[in-house]
């Protein structure tokens, strides 16, 4: 192939006249699509305590402790400082009580501030289809 | 006249991670190179033993950010076939999907680096704008840009639908008509031409004989391919060529690169249109009788290996990867011989270097062969304040 001096000069000169390709980023904002994997948020009243989410997170970042045996009252922390937001738990829970939000501005200046903390009692509807099942 | 030995790295701005370049120099010409490694060793293969196959998944996938889909693919089709599990056909074309749009993506970024140590920075600039395309196409798919998580035991885990489609066709087309303007440029521009022609040479029976795989070893002359050779996934349905070149050195590695970049794209335009109906995904059990498993990948880079051995338990008694920059090291070490100091990023960069993928095992030995092992007493030892003060938090 014959070689071209200055092949890349008409390109170049193009884009002189042509507007910046990236994004103003703390001013101006893209958005994420619809199914982002994002920070994973729980609905208390739907989870049955399976602990499926406990059992499949690659990092550790879900814990359940049993607050209560007879008032069946649970606490659940979302550890998002470890979160690798794989959103394996949100496939592996049985009732959809683990979503994926769209948030992405999780820096924070402590790792203790990412901590999520839900206290709530096992929904008695719910442990009867369990059980049924 | 007399021989030197200069060190290149472990830091050194001519590198984008660290490993040691030992070279051996008579004036400005490379006699001899040494290469080290275990700067960036993780310890993921340990860690891969205490968790289950689920987890694993998500842990293989961070083994490498550029080619993180061919970790995943590799791991979970080691474990389907130990499972014995039929995989449904959408599901392993929409993982060939992904597969080849990493692909793409990979080749931009190792074209734009190429570029970069070639001292052609506006180019390197133009690809990485065009890399963006792919990469929201793969957030579109995946919902994320670098971990796409898309891999599951069985299958995948997402769906496309018409508009995701509608997107990824778009986008293609865009990434096909800068593809022929790069291709265009690659070849005709002379400043880039002559700083990458006739340098790294790496002759067709050294490249077989010193095992280089991906497309060094195509780059070579050498027809290659484990899509090709050994068809995983959807590949053997697909039409697509193995790209070959001839001249052997680095403008040839450039070629190779992008020409596959055009067949990804042929093969990407195949899979939207003959996207087959059905299930993405079949239910596995958590639990793998025993056995071992190789599994195979063409992987951006070269040839990905995968073995496992199952104990019948939920979690692997071993994982061992074989990534493919490991299989380029004695390779690169020929083509750095007889070049010059300047070469040395150029020639290096040519092989598409992942130091963290290689580096797998670390065993420390001193000058005269003895083992250094360091036991955690040793360690509380040396590092006393964190172990006697109790109030220390560790982080995590």
């Amino acid at each position: 192939m014959r070689l071209k001096p200055a092949a890349f000069l008409p390109e170049l000169l193009r884009h002189i006249f042509k507007k910046p390709a990236t994004v103003q980023y703390p001013f101006e904002k893209l958005s994420v699509p619809g199914d982002f994997r994002g920070t994973p948020v729980l609905k208390p009243e739907l989870c049955i305590v399976c602990r499926s989410c406990v059992r499949d997170c690659p990092a550790f970042a879900i814990e359940i402790t049993e607050l209560s045996a007879e008032e069946k009252r649970y606490r659940m922390i979302i550890h998002n400082d470890r979160c690798v937001h794989c959103a394996q738990c949100a496939e592996s829970c049985p009732t959809k009580a683990i979503t994926m939000n769209n948030e992405f501005e999780i820096a924070t200046d402590s790792r203790l501030k990412l901590k999520t903390e839900y206290i709530y009692t096992r929904p008695k509807k719910a442990t009867q289809q369990s059980t049924e099942k | 006249m007399k021989r030197i030995k200069i060190p290149v790295g472990p830091q050194h701005p001519a590198l984008k991670e660290p490993i040691s370049l030992r070279m051996t120099i008579e004036g400005e010409v490379i006699k001899d190179a040494d290469i080290r490694l275990g700067y960036n060793h993780r310890g993921i293969e340990k860690l891969a033993e205490s968790k289950t196959y689920i987890q694993n998944l998500y842990l293989t996938e961070r083994i490498c950010g550029i080619c993180s889909h061919s970790h995943t693919t590799c791991f979970a089709q080691g474990v389907e076939a130990l499972l014995g599990l039929e995989v449904p056909k959408r599901g392993l074309y929409l993982r060939t999907l992904v597969a080849e749009l990493e692909r793409i993506h990979s080749h931009l970024l190792w074209f734009g680096i190429a570029a970069h140590e070639a001292g052609f920075d506006s180019l390197f600039m133009y690809t990485w704008r065009d890399r963006e395309v792919v990469m929201d196409i793969l957030e579109i798919i995946s919902g994320n840009r670098v971990h796409y998580a898309i891999n599951t035991i069985g299958g995948v885990r997402r769906d496309l639908d018409n508009s995701q489609k509608g997107r990824i066709l778009e986008g293609i087309e865009f990434l096909k008509k800068r593809t022929g303007y790069y291709t265009n440029l690659g070849t005709t521009e002379p400043t880039f031409v002559a700083r990458t022609a006739g340098i790294g040479l790496l002759p067709k029976e050294k490249a077989i004989s010193l095992c280089a795989v991906g497309p060094t070893l195509r780059a070579s002359g050498v027809p290659s391919d484990v899509r090709k050779d050994d068809p995983y996934a959807a590949y053997s349905e697909l039409p697509f060529d193995v790209c070959t070149a001839d001249t052997c050195d680095v403008l040839a590695r450039v070629v190779v690169r992008v020409k596959e970049l055009i067949e990804s794209y042929k093969m990407i335009e195949f899979i939207i249109k003959n996207l087959p109906s059905g299930d993405v995904k079949v239910k596995a059990p958590r639990r793998i009788k025993e056995g071992e498993v190789v599994s195979r990948y063409e992987a951006p880079r070269g040839e990905n290996i995968h073995y496992i051995k199952s104990n019948g338990t939920d979690k692997p008694e071993r994982l061992k990867v074989r990534a493919p920059t490991l299989g380029n090291y004695p390779a690169t070490i020929e083509m750095l011989k007889n070049g010059y100091v300047a070469d040395i990023p150029l020639i290096f960069a040519a092989i598409d270097p992942c130091i963290c993928c290689a580096e797998r095992f670390v065993e420390i030995t001193d000058s005269r062969g003895y083992r250094n092992i360091i036991t955690m007493n040793e360690i509380k030892r040396r590092y006393p304040s964190r172990h006697i003060n109790k109030d220390y938090i560790w982080p995590l």
